[in-house]
């Protein structure tokens, strides 16, 4: 939950902030690929470190932390099941080798949260929504998008003020055995679900009253430009996808770090 | 523009046998300010949803007759397109709002409607201007104030440029005075651009004030409709039971007094009224009035039953919702929490039954620190009403819903029985035993809901805004109710903006603002205490404010409801008219 709550977007001023929302999302994927591409620990470390200044840059380096931390739970499991996995099948013994790809595949899953925090974190969603409509994605796709993230805040006010009544009512939710447990969510999620079909109707009427579908020639209030800096970020990250497309394909693997040793 | 002619319209929802409306005829002419009335479940809403082709598109059913606004028919027209002639806007604004941003929730409409950018930047500003929001321009949507929200949700109708704007229950969850902003912007709309106003508004004392035409609506017809002064003179009024605002009701009665002073609508017409009839005089105002109500229930015992100290809260996001609270509630009191909107009342009584822990200081309530005993052991003794009865609502009928507190307490199943059927007959819903809570109409939900704590007899009771959205014989029997339990030496509190419940009523009033307790007091020192009042967005009763400006003629300021003002007003008049 909280590694979700860390993504939400908050508002901030910074070159980060400012890029064009194509462009950025164009980053997110080419760290996504970098980090998927490469089973080694050097160059995941150093796709991992390159974002730390990004991060630095856009001053939200508070909010990544948060994010690792929700990750944190995540990224212990990757990292046992596999030295693990390694142990058990490999005869019951853990190589360097070994050692160092848990490493890598535990470093791959932190940078991509890094990458997702990065883009999710700096893009308002109007913009995000703007990019969505460049792409030519249909409005509804777009508006369920841009309400679902409207209303985070909202259910979640709600929540609280339903758990609130039904514990005011006795409710003892961390009481009883695991069953009992499940079944003492029933008070809160029917309420919940209630109030939001109500909600879902309420909104649609609002939608009508707005003039909802009038023409398919739909405008945005803002538009997307590209500023020279935002030219710039594309080319480093065009260059940076071919450098490690050249690395990869074109280049003898590369040297382990914790090759010989053995830990079991 | 702004024109709308009904003809012979009924309508009835799918599935439901008996029509919403039957037989609608009307005509409103342009620049028109109406305010519809009627009590609950009478089909002014249902009216308003015809207004912009919601019914019958969006909502299907049958309806027959005829409706047009500019001449156009809302039966052959897309709700779209009507929307350029009219807008509608809801109670509940959180659920019109659908971007992150101001300026961008304004433009949702011009956007559907394929304005171009140059354009939409211009009616942004002028929407904004008209509202009074220009500063809030780049804010998020969510950061918003309730009263600045639904400010918002005005400019972004009132970007599409409609003839007429029609409004269900706006101010609803707004303090006395972000209502009363609502309604300048109404009237500023109404007055320099012509717009036709219509709106469902409970609030009487305060709408009267602004408009210029009441309709009156009662089981899907239209009853009554005519100037204020006609409707509040006809008797049909009285039978339906329609709020009468308060000045109202004192010419009315001054009248039978035979003092005719004719019908204000407002504390400055009654002033005006009342003058020529009454000499000035310089001696002090010496009470004449009734006795305290105190004096007539009995005094309480004094034992301190919610104790507060120093306490503070702030929530997770950082706000500071309490700054050092001190309080002591004793036993048998009846409080009225008041204050502006985020003064932090609701979080002040989450407090009382341990929801909310303080960062610092103490609450103790029955001799317990609420911060070491479990909410449900608290809950025992505190029964917390909440404000929207959908928030609670889960069981398949009423009888379970009123016997799941009891079933959490541990009761047995004997006296769960017991407790369910004396609480059903205490709130009269007995026939609605085996129904489903979530078919109920609004006022029969909040019944079940305050039933569902009643059940368990907790000693003290708060209500959170227990009047929202209650028409004028709901919060009377209320009023009644919260009596009963009064003598019954229950402790009750009360979270409200309701100023004229307050002035009739006449609890102990605690005002709040910014986290602060700014003011504590018996009803009549606070409510007519201007100073306090003014620092929490909270405006005094219309008696009061009449009082207020009758000082010069020695008569006391401190009369909050009609019976008092009556009996002093009557006795200072013939004494000067002998």
């Amino acid at each position: 939950m909280s590694l979700l709550e860390s993504l939400r977007f908050s508002k901030g001023d910074s070159p980060i902030h400012r890029m064009d929302p194509r462009v950025k999302f164009l980053m997110t994927m080419v760290i996504f690929a970098l980090s998927i591409m490469f089973f080694d620990l050097i160059p995941l470390l150093a796709v991992f470190i390159l974002q730390i200044p990004l991060i630095l840059y856009a001053k939200i380096w508070r909010e990544w932390l948060k994010t690792l931390k929700g990750g944190a739970f995540l990224a212990v499991i990757i990292f046992t099941t596999n030295l693990l996995s390694f142990y058990f099948f490999r005869g019951m013994h853990l190589s360097g080798e070994n050692v160092e790809f848990s490493l890598s595949l535990t470093l791959r899953f932190l940078s991509l949260i890094t990458s997702f925090s990065l883009f999710f974190l700096t893009t308002s969603p109007d913009k995000l929504s703007l990019a969505l409509e460049k792409a030519k994605i249909p409005y509804e796709f777009n508006f369920a998008f841009i309400t679902a993230i409207r209303f985070v805040p909202v259910l979640a006010d709600e929540a609280q003020t339903i758990m609130d009544a039904q514990r005011s009512r006795g409710l003892e939710l961390d009481k009883g055995g695991f069953l009992s447990r499940i079944r003492k969510y029933i008070p809160i999620l029917l309420p919940l679900i209630v109030n939001s079909i109500r909600r879902s109707l309420e909104l649609a009427e609002a939608m009508e009253s707005r003039a909802f579908g009038a023409t398919k020639n739909r405008t945005n209030l803002y538009e997307l430009k590209m500023a020279p800096s935002d030219y710039f970020a594309l080319v480093i990250t065009l260059g940076a996808l071919a450098f490690a497309l050249y690395v990869r394909l074109f280049l003898p693997p590369l040297p382990k770090l914790m090759s010989g040793l053995l830990f079991l | 523009m702004g024109k709308i002619d009904v003809e012979g319209l009924c309508y009835s929802y799918p599935n439901v046998a008996d029509q919403a409306l039957t037989d609608i005829n009307l005509k409103i002419e342009p620049g028109e300010f109406i305010l519809l009335t009627g009590p609950s479940g009478c089909g002014k809403t249902t009216f308003c949803r015809c207004l912009n082709g919601l019914i019958p598109h969006f909502y299907n059913g049958e309806m027959k007759g005829d409706l047009k606004i500019d001449g156009i028919s809302t039966r052959e027209h897309p709700t779209y397109e009507l929307a350029k002639h009219v807008g509608l806007i809801f109670q509940n604004p959180d659920n019109q709002i659908f971007s992150l941003t101001v300026e961008k929730d304004i433009a949702f409409g011009l956007e559907n409607l394929g304005e171009s950018r140059e354009k939409m930047r211009g009616e942004i500003d002028w929407a904004m201007n008209q509202v009074g929001i220009v500063p809030l321009k780049e804010r998020g949507t969510h950061e918003l104030s309730g009263g600045q929200k639904q400010r918002l949700t005005i400019a972004s109708i009132l970007a599409m440029h409609p003839g007429i704007i029609v409004m269900d229950e706006p101010t609803a969850f707004l303090d006395p005075v972000g209502a009363e902003k609502i309604f300048e912007v109404l009237q500023t709309l109404n007055r320099e651009h012509g717009i036709t106003i219509l709106l469902i508004e409970h609030r009487m004392d305060l709408a009267v004030k602004y408009c210029g035409r009441i309709i009156v609506f009662d089981k899907g017809r239209i009853v009554n409709d005519g100037t204020p002064r006609e409707i509040f003179t006809s008797d049909e009024t009285r039978l339906i039971g329609i709020g009468i605002p308060r000045m109202v009701e004192l010419g009315r009665r001054l009248s039978q007094r035979g003092y005719n002073i004719g019908i204000p609508l407002n504390s400055d017409e009654a002033f005006t009224k009342l003058t020529p009839f009454l000499k000035k005089s310089v001696t002090t105002n010496t009470k004449q009035g009734l006795p305290e109500l105190d004096e007539i229930v009995g005094e309480y015992t004094h034992t301190p039953i919610i104790e507060l100290q120093d306490v503070t809260y702030s929530y997770s996001s950082g706000i500071d919702a309490l700054l050092g609270v001190s309080l002591t509630i004793n036993k048998g009191e009846f409080v009225a929490v008041m204050g502006e909107n985020g003064a932090g009342k609701t979080t002040l009584v989450k407090h009382f039954n341990g929801l909310l822990r303080p960062k610092s200081g103490n609450v103790v309530v029955d001799g317990k620190d609420v911060s070491k005993n479990s909410v449900a052991s608290m809950a025992r003794k505190v029964g917390l009403v909440f404000q929207n009865p959908d928030d609670q609502f889960f069981a398949e009928d009423v009888e379970e819903e009123l016997s799941f507190a009891l079933r959490n307490f541990g009761y047995e199943e004997t006296v769960i029985n017991e407790r369910v059927e004396w609480a059903l007959n205490l709130l009269d819903l007995q026939r609605y035993k085996k129904s489903s809570p979530f078919i109920l109409s609004g006022g029969e939900r909040k019944r079940v809901a305050l039933a569902s704590i009643l059940a368990w007899n907790p000693d003290i009771l708060v209500l959170d805004e227990p009047t929202v959205g209650q028409d004028h014989g709901q919060k009377e029997r209320l009023k009644h109710f919260l009596m009963q339990l009064r003598t019954q030496g229950k402790t009750v509190v009360i979270v409200t903006h309701d100023v004229e419940f307050v002035a009739e009523s006449q609890p102990r009033v605690v005002l709040m603002s910014k986290g602060r307790v700014i003011a504590d007091g018996t009803a009549k020192k606070i409510m007519t205490d201007a100073r306090s009042l003014g620092a929490c967005s909270v405006a005094p009763p219309e008696v009061t404010k009449l009082f207020s400006k009758l000082t010069l003629y020695s008569l006391p300021i401190d009369v909050l409801d009609v019976d008092e003002a009556l009996d002093l007003l009557t006795r200072k008049l013939r004494r000067d008219n002998p």
